[in-house]
């Protein structure tokens, strides 16, 4: 295999290119939600095929290995030709947390089923009672000793689980003490989802499309050796881990993709030249222009090898609400078809209701906007608590 | 020009720029100072501007055969940023704008007086309100010209059948009316009338002054937005109210987290016009429509912030004796100079190609 990291930017982003354009299935570009599994699974072949299941990993675990700037160009090229995200939780946030925290055979054992695609991973990480306010959350494991060896027992509920009908397995944060900080009684567990006692229904979202799930755990008998960790230490572990993804969420790319699909709406409806929509569309045009300069200085930070800080709030905030303003002027210059549930006369490039309810979801998960001011007043511009 | 600069040295350049701005005009220092210089004219101190000049500010985007820094717009931002922030009230900006004007029309002399900082001459060019044209017209009176008190010349452009000339007006014994500005400083209106011919100069010349001067004035105003937050800042963290900081209170802190926001995208807008005006090879349309965005975002931005300032002072915001007024004014001044927002808007609708968009479009 090449050694990617030694191509030049330029070299590496034309290989992306190269490789999405001959390889990546037509029909797949663009999806308007989340694809299950099984739908992405001839895109997961062609990556394995290439060695490119998980970009991010050292090579000596099975990845490319490649650095913040070259996973950044990837993610790019993948964005432009509209790549879906695969069910991925397992290449994105499992892997990292089990190769910088896991055993020699926690990593042995589990990695190379993720790049095999045979396992197939959820995030258990929000509950009920658990969401803006994770630390609280009470999916509760206690441990025990029988004739099979040391374990936890699992009793709780987790909810907002994305894809978790594709999964079988999921990582959880998971509360083992509690007594003190709650953020300093929570562990990081490994559950089997064919477990005996795990329930999982699919939950139908505003955009009527089962992406999400509850999971519920009954008695579910987890070995101790699927602990990642120290016990109580599952917080800082996962939250060392919002590493440099987290400039994704304030991608320019969502929003791009949202305006050129305004403008061809304005033009369909015939109010593209008139003032007062050029007037917003000129706005949001410029505001897109001006979050991706914004984009580029944090993309700046990662390509000087340095980590982000927490003002990178800002970029998922902002992308959130321009991508939220864009959808909004479509409901409002479609007419009647800002009422209707499928696409204007089948083409999926004309759908302001759906891009609408998108839009919605976009200010919520990942920390609500309402969490991420409080990021920036708090550990940002260093306001009281 | 700054295109031999490498990044490393550009960089290093831009850091002895606003150190040695800040021991000219510190950013939260000097307060006393421009309060003393308020209204009276000419509105500003003519020896701290004789000292930018010897510091080479004045020339600093020209080359150096023309006695210039030979820098370029990423440094000029830095320096129009640090003295935004001090609320520098010398004219600076249109000093430089006059220098590109004299040099474009190969007036060496003016322009080594004007650079060296023994001659104050100042741009007569504006003839509407909230412009970036020149026409030229002869005879036709040159509104708002920043600091026109302080003058010892004009510079005006004059059409003629051939194009657009640059005459020289002395001040002394010039048709001049001065109105004083909402931040002490002075707006002249000109009738212009004889001086000595200086030469023809180009419409391009022209309008890649005004576009350089467009961009520092939205330098400026980053300046003067963040100075303000920096304050407004710190009172949320010291004043109590309730038993408690008022910077506690949750409404408060998600408005000032959406300043924040302001003033980022601000600086990134600005430092990415910056960089497509000194990479040179950037087409003009391309040019215009980023430097109206940087302009229109700073203006918005700008009155946004120092207005929100007022409101998260309170009562004390709303008097002449708190400083955090100085910078609302020095917004109020500045937005709408060289172009406002809307004006700008309309010029990005204009210019900013399609393509813009990239790939995006479905």
């Amino acid at each position: 295999m090449t050694d990617l990291n030694a191509l030049s930017d330029e070299a590496f982003r034309a290989e992306v290119r190269r490789f999405v354009e001959a390889e990546y299935p037509p029909e797949l570009r663009h999806p308007p939600h989340r694809l299950h599994w099984e739908q992405g699974r001839p895109w997961f072949d062609k990556l394995q095929a290439r060695g490119w299941v998980a970009p991010g990993w050292p090579r000596e675990h099975g990845g490319l290995g490649l650095d913040a700037g070259k996973q950044i160009i990837l993610i790019e090229e993948y964005e432009r030709h509209g790549v879906a995200r695969l069910p991925d939780h397992g290449v994105i946030m499992l892997g990292p947390l089990l190769i910088r925290f896991g055993t020699q055979e926690q990593q042995e054992r589990f990695l190379p089923r993720i790049l095999a695609g045979e396992d197939i991973w959820c995030q258990g990480y929000s509950e009920p009672g658990a969401g803006s306010d994770l630390a609280s959350l009470r999916t509760e494991a206690v441990p025990g000793t029988d004739q099979e060896g040391d374990h936890y027992v699992v009793n709780g509920q987790k909810i907002w689980t994305t894809l978790a009908t594709d999964a079988n397995w999921i990582f959880c944060l998971v509360r083992t003490d509690k007594g003190g900080k709650k953020q300093e009684g929570i562990s990081f567990l490994l559950i089997d989802m064919r477990s005996p006692g795990v329930t999982v229904r699919p939950i139908i979202n505003l955009a009527r499309h089962d992406e999400f799930c509850e999971v519920f755990f009954d008695n579910v008998r987890v070995p101790r050796e699927n602990l990642v960790g120290e016990p109580n230490k599952g917080w800082s572990m996962a939250k060392a881990l919002l590493g440099f993804e987290r400039i994704f969420l304030g991608s320019p790319r969502q929003s791009g993709y949202a305006l050129a699909r305004l403008k061809l709406l304005a033009e369909r409806m015939g109010v593209f030249d008139e003032p007062d929509f050029q007037d917003r569309y000129t706005r949001l045009r410029m505001d897109l222009d001006d979050h991706k300069d914004l984009y580029e200085t944090f993309v700046a930070v990662l390509r000087r090898g340095d980590t982000l800080g927490p003002d990178v709030s800002m970029l998922k905030l902002h992308q959130a609400e321009l991508f939220q303003r864009i959808t909004e002027l479509m409901l409002e210059i479609a007419g009647e078809n800002a009422g209707l549930l499928e696409p204007m006369g089948g083409n999926r490039d004309l759908h302001p209701a759906g891009q609408f309810i998108e839009a919605r979801p976009t200010t919520i998960y990942g920390g609500s906007s309402e969490v991420q001011r409080g990021i920036l007043a708090k550990n940002v511009l260093g306001l009281p608590g | 020009m700054s295109a031999a600069l490498d990044n490393a040295e550009l960089a290093e350049a831009v850091r002895m720029l606003r150190d040695s701005a800040a021991g000219l005009a510190s950013r939260g220092g000097d307060r006393r100072r421009v309060r003393a210089l308020r209204f009276q004219p000419p509105g500003f101190d003519p020896a701290v501007l004789a000292a930018m000049a010897e510091q080479g500010w004045i020339g600093l985007l020209l080359p150096e055969q023309k006695g210039g820094a030979g820098l370029g717009m990423t440094a000029l931002c830095a320096l129009a940023e640090e003295l935004g922030a001090a609320l520098a009230p010398e004219p600076l900006v249109p000093a430089m704008l006059s220098g590109s004007l004299l040099a474009a029309a190969g007036a060496d002399m003016p322009l080594e007086r004007l650079v060296a900082g023994e001659a104050l001459v100042l741009a007569a060019w504006q003839e509407a309100p909230s412009t970036l044209e020149a026409p030229g017209t002869p005879g036709a009176p040159r509104l708002f010209i920043p600091q026109a008190g302080g003058a010892s010349a004009f510079l005006v452009p004059v059409r003629q059948a051939q194009g657009l000339e640059l005459w020289l007006q002395p001040a002394e014994g010039a048709a001049l009316q001065l109105e004083k500005t909402q931040d002490g400083g002075f707006f002249g209106t000109l009738r212009p009338e004889g001086g000595a011919l200086l030469g023809s100069i180009g419409e391009d010349a022209v309008a890649d002054a005004l576009e350089q001067a467009t961009l520092a004035t939205a330098a400026t105003l980053l300046g003067v937005m963040d100075q303000a937050f920096v304050l407004t800042l710190d009172y949320l963290r010291t004043r109590q109210q309730f038993g408690r900081p008022i910077g506690s209170f949750q409404a408060l802190q998600h408005r000032a987290a959406d300043l924040q926001i302001q003033i980022a995208l601000s600086r990134a807008s600005i430092a990415a016009a910056a960089a497509l005006l000194d990479d040179g090879s950037t087409s003009r349309a391309a040019r215009r429509a980023a430097v109206s965005r940087a302009k229109a975002r700073a203006s918005d931005a700008a009155l946004l912030v120092t207005r929100q300032a007022i409101q998260l002072h309170g009562g004390i915001g709303y008097t002449d004796e708190a400083d955090i007024s100085l910078y609302l004014r020095r917004a109020m001044v500045l937005a709408n100079q060289f172009g406002s927002a809307a004006l700008h808007r309309r010029r990005f609708a204009a210019e900013a190609h399609d393509d813009m968009l990239g790939e995006d479009a479905a």
